[in-house]
């Protein structure tokens, strides 16, 4: 019955219903994508492994700009080879060496990439980082001693760059320095990377140092890994114990340097993503609350348009709760068409976002569930009104209107 | 006493509109019998229809008593009369208000839905009501592919689906032609002749003919309440 009513007004229920699909769509996709960049995360984690950690000089879920450090990070030390060192000789750790991820832009014959990370390593760089040498070789102890500039490229810039040509011997200019190729190779497959931070590949770190510019607060970090078998958090504090006697810190003080393990690089994700979909969603709300009066209105107008069937119904024994339960069905049954359709869109958006920017994921059930529940919601909640008109019309006048 | 399926006492309906008092109704006492058929009559204005909707508890008097089947309903709240609609009521209308989008059969159906019976039982109680109004083969037929008469004869199966103990019918065959009347009012013969009680409102004498009890209304008040020859007979 609700349905068959609502049929005969197609085009204005369309209409009402528009801020509901708009709302839901919006949330569906923001779940979608905020859904494919979490499972993206935790993916290259997985890669990596969880026993990789990072030391650096102080943790912050933005890049710290440079000439204006804070006062807390400026009473710290950069970490240094020495540090590394240090860490390398925990009995529970397996790796460590400085590293540096720099910004650069690389240049072949007058093609350019965009700016993009090239880490700054050593020969073991692809135990730590995961991925799999498709041509070349890595470079050697020896071209990192001797500060050889050479660059294993990542497969994806290596064809951006050459196309056809074998990019092996050849050379790169990174931020106008050259670089001799010796390498390609094939990074995790589901690493996730923001966009203008793409890896373009790895050279030796004395090179870096060098040859490159770069910010040693936000670029310098020990990656470590601790030992197979190796709880982290043990690993964890037996590299700060060592840490904090290379830096002669007395008991008591604070650290002078932090560890992000893989769980806070979550964790910071984590609350970027909610963050990220809390504004959406508050913005959809705003399509939603549309939504709602629209059918308010379009509720109201139904309602005086059916007079006479309210007044007969009445007469035929409906109560007020049975018309007003009508009429709340009518809007949400409303509502949650607009939902239908703002769920069908919004996966659709975030598809197309996601393979925009090459990720994939699965959508979770629970942004489905939610935004059928807030839809069938709005049209209870804004049908309230309408449908409570409805319950408390007097059968007599009903029934006399015209 | 016992067989007082209607007994109203002093019933007066004031209608306070600003400044003014309509007296719709002055005082009306009144008792209708099981299984009498009852045609109310008067002149425009004088009280008819405000009449049928306190006797079908769609309305609710100022002062006075209204007994319906030995139960006094003219205090009862909203949901208890919408109750008592629905179990003791059958209503016909002149204009018959029919569901437009809907068939016969989901039509006559929907006193059922009120009283929350199952689909199943409903469907078949409905079709037995059409079939009694000899409409068995238009079950499925919407109102806008009915005559005016195969439409108040839905009308009327409505009424009946929920075995009211009376039915009431104001103006019937108000919206229909003479020939389609008679038709109407062979089909209310036939009830009475079951057994129905059915109390009517009318203007025509020879529509009223065919009640056994004809009670004229003047200005809220009862002018006279007489048996017809008909009775007699
Ligand atoms: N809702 C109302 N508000 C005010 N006055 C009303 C209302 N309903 C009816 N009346 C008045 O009460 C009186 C009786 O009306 P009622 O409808 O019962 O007359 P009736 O006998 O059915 O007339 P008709 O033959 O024209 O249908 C009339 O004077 C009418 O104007
Ligand atoms: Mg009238």
């Amino acid at each position: 019955m609700a349905a068959a009513s609502l049929r005969t007004n197609k085009l204005r229920s369309a209409l009402t219903i528009l801020g509901v699909v708009i709302g839901v769509a919006t949330v569906m996709a923001v779940a979608s994508i905020v859904q494919g960049i979490r499972s993206q995360i935790f993916n290259a984690i997985e890669v990596a492994g969880p026993q990789v950690f990072y030391v650096i000089r102080f943790f912050s879920s933005v890049p710290l700009n440079p000439d204006r450090l804070p006062y807390e990070v400026r009473i710290r030390p950069i970490v240094s080879p020495e540090d590394a060192v240090a860490v390398r000789r925990v009995p529970q750790v397996s790796y460590a060496a400085l590293w540096a991820q720099v910004n650069v832009r690389l240049e072949y014959e007058g093609e350019r990439t965009q700016m993009m990370i090239v880490y700054a390593a050593d020969d073991r760089f692809m135990e730590i980082v995961g991925g799999t040498l498709l041509s070349g070789r890595l470079f050697t102890r020896g071209e990192q001693a001797a500060g050889d500039r050479v660059i294993v490229l990542e497969s994806d810039v290596a064809r951006h760059l050459f196309g056809r040509v074998d990019p092996i011997g050849e050379v790169v200019r990174a931020n106008g320095k050259a670089f001799r190729v010796i390498g390609v190779y094939q990074q995790p497959e589901n690493i996730f990377q923001p966009p203008g931070q793409a890896m373009a590949g790895a050279i030796p770190y004395p090179a870096a140092r060098e040859n490159l510019h770069y910010d040693e607060t936000n670029a310098l970090f020990i990656a470590v890994k601790a030992r197979t078998g190796v709880p982290v958090p043990e690993a964890r504090d037996a590299v700060t114990v060592a840490l904090r006697r290379v830096r002669n810190l007395r008991p008591g003080t604070p650290n002078t340097f932090d560890l992000m393990t893989q769980d806070q690089i979550l964790d910071v994700v984590g609350k970027f993503t909610t963050y990220f979909f809390v504004a959406m969603v508050a913005l959809s709300s705003v399509a939603l609350l549309v939504g709602g009066i629209g059918v308010m209105a379009i509720m109201m107008v139904s309602v005086t348009d059916r007079t006479r069937e309210i007044g007969l119904r009445k007469a035929l024994g409906a109560t007020r709760r049975e018309v007003l339960w009508q009429f709340l069905v009518e809007a949400a049954t409303l509502t949650l068409a607009g939902g239908l359709l703002g769920i069908v869109l919004g996966l659709l958006a975030g598809e197309a976002v996601k393979a925009v920017f090459g990720f994939h994921s699965a959508v979770p059930l629970w942004s489905a569930v939610l935004a059928t529940v807030v839809s069938i919601g709005i049209g209870l909640i804004f049908g309230l009104v309408p449908a409570n008109r409805a319950a408390r019309m007097d059968p007599v006048e009903a029934l006399r209107h015209e | 006493m016992s067989d007082g399926i209607i007994r109203i006492r002093d019933l007066a309906r004031r209608y306070v509109m600003g400044q003014e008092t309509v007296q719709a109704l002055r005082g009306v006492s009144l008792e209708i019998r099981r299984n009498e058929y009852v045609a109310i009559m008067g002149p425009s204005g004088s009280g008819k229809s405000t009449m049928m909707n306190v006797l079908g508890c769609l309305d609710t008097p100022t002062s006075g008593e209204y007994w319906l089947n030995g139960h006094e309903v003219s205090r009862l709240s909203d949901d208890a009369l919408a109750r008592v609609r629905n179990k003791e009521i059958g209503f016909v209308f002149q204009t018959f208000n029919l569901l437009p989008r809907a068939s016969a059969l989901s039509n006559v159906e929907l006193p059922l839905v009120y009283a929350g019976m199952r689909t199943r039982e409903r469907r078949e109680r409905a079709a037995a009501a059409l079939e009694r109004v000899g409409l068995a083969n238009r079950m499925d037929h919407r109102p806008n592919e009915l005559s005016g008469g195969q439409r108040q004869r839905v009308a009327i199966a409505r009424a009946l689906v929920n075995q009211p103990s009376i039915l009431l019918a104001d103006e019937p065959t108000g919206n229909l032609d003479s020939v389609t009347s008679e038709e109407i009012m062979r089909t209310f013969a036939e009830l009475h002749g079951q057994g129905q009680t059915v109390v009517m409102v009318t203007h025509e004498p020879d529509i009223a003919a065919h009640a056994a009890r004809v009670v004229v209304l003047r200005d809220g008040r009862v002018e006279s309440d007489r048996s017809t020859e008909r009775a007699a007979a």
